[in-house]
């Protein structure tokens, strides 16, 4: 039996309602088949008001048992570093997500908010938020980069906006039953299981993309959404088209373009108008390259690739 | 190739041998500058008014060290000879060029 317990900080909830949509395994199925003890979530919790304080208060003090510590959403801590603007049981969050992370066996951080700070800290971050363990790109967050829970793993980032529902619960599951130790985690301390190939690995127009056919405007059947629609799969990691979303699809197979959610810096260019959904140039090229390719080589086999394009990578094409 | 694509294309080359005065520098270089001349194409439907300002040449422009012939264009299609950037939606020649070329 491991106990699980879930908490949301800045967050919108959608982290929860990924994973409770989870199929393989789904969030029955870490009670039913996997052992695991929910204590508490905030949308399956039944405890409420002086009860819930009452077992935070015991997790705390060691007398409950917290194997597995999910935090969702961004650590507030405005106003001035008070964090009294997201209160939870008579304190501030960020004390009681300071208090818990000291017992917790493993600390597992669901969703850009939590990893990384996520949309709500984006310049200005007037609810002065970060991560647990990263603000954006930079090592330390919330719980400092030193920070290892008693396991002896640094935070378990699983980055999205969402993350994909599996992505959670097989996560849980390989620490809820003994094989924590097996995780390796990159750099920003997400699983290389899932976060070593890119949002494009796998892509179905993966065609288009060697051609250098580019998809021009929403719904068309045929085209790359790179080129030009501001498609960041050639460069997130992520593994969105081999875990496919309610098993079926992915953004770029739906022809949305890849916003890059699973990466530190998102939302890329700050929201600015024109930006999204727009693939930034210089002199002609892409401001971002595929990860590894630089522009010379691009345009030497941009052009090469072009020429050389078949007749049907032009025609409409169903990459669905 | 169809009849029609060939007509316009005809007819955008005779505008532009024929002296249609465009827009050929400053090239977008910039988010913005791509940015600032789309603006103004979706705010023009006239043909001679989207050439002219979309800088269209009958021959490469070479920028920067980099030849911006539409046959390497990302809106380029290479069987069709056509431009497919919604707000020009043109047939073109592989070797004509605009300031709005980007591979």
């Amino acid at each position: 039996m491991a106990n699980l317990l879930w908490l949301q900080g800045g967050a919108c909830s959608g982290n929860t309602m990924s994973f409770l949509n989870a199929e393989e395994p789904s969030a029955c199925d870490l009670v039913t088949d996997f052992g695991i003890n929910v204590l508490w979530h905030p949308s399956l919790g039944l405890e409420l008001g002086e009860n819930l304080r009452r077992m935070l208060d015991a997790i705390v003090s060691g007398e409950i048992a917290m194997d597995i510590f999910v935090f969702e959403g961004t650590v507030v801590n405005a106003p001035n570093g008070t964090g009294e603007w997201n209160r939870f049981c008579g304190r501030p969050m960020k004390d009681w997500v300071a208090d818990l992370a000291k017992v917790a066996t493993f600390t597992v951080a669901v969703g850009d908010c939590a990893t990384w700070g996520g949309i709500p800290a984006t310049a200005p971050n007037p609810s002065e938020s970060e991560g647990l363990q990263f603000l954006k790109r930079e090592h330390g967050g919330f719980l400092g980069k030193d920070y290892t829970s008693k396991a002896g793993l640094p935070v378990i980032n699983i980055p999205g906006c969402p993350a994909h529902p599996d992505w959670i619960t097989q996560i849980v599951v390989a620490v809820a039953t003994g094989r924590g130790g097996d995780l390796t985690l990159d750099e920003f301390q997400r699983p290389k299981t899932f976060f070593t190939s890119f949002t494009q690995t796998g892509c179905t127009r993966n065609m288009h993309f060697a051609y250098k056919v580019s998809a021009t405007e929403f719904g068309q059947r045929k085209g790359c959404l790179f080129y030009d629609l501001g498609c960041r799969g050639p460069m997130t990691h992520s593994p969105c088209n081999r875990i496919l979303w309610n098993r079926v699809s992915s953004k770029t197979r739906a022809g949305m373009p890849c916003l890059g959610c699973t990466e530190p810096e998102f939302p890329f260019f700050d929201l600015e108008p024109g930006t999204v959904f727009k693939t930034q140039t210089v002199m002609g090229a892409p401001k971002d390259m595929p990860t590894g390719v630089d522009k010379a080589g691009y345009i030497k086999l941009t052009a090469a690739a072009k020429a050389a394009s078949p007749a049907w990578a032009e025609e409409d094409l169903f990459v669905v | 190739m169809s009849d029609e694509d060939d007509k316009l294309r005809e007819t955008i080359r005779s505008l532009l041998a024929g002296g249609l005065e465009v827009e050929v520098f400053p090239r977008a270089d910039t988010h913005d500058e791509v940015q600032a001349i789309v603006g103004r194409l979706q705010a023009n439907g006239d043909l001679k008014d989207r050439l002219a300002i979309a800088g269209f040449t009958l021959t490469p422009i070479e920028h920067e060290g980099i030849e911006q012939a539409c046959e390497t264009c990302m809106y380029y299609q290479v069987h069709r000879c056509y431009c497919e950037l919604p707000e020009l939606d043109v047939p073109v020649e592989p070797q004509w060029s605009c300031r709005l070329w980007r591979i």
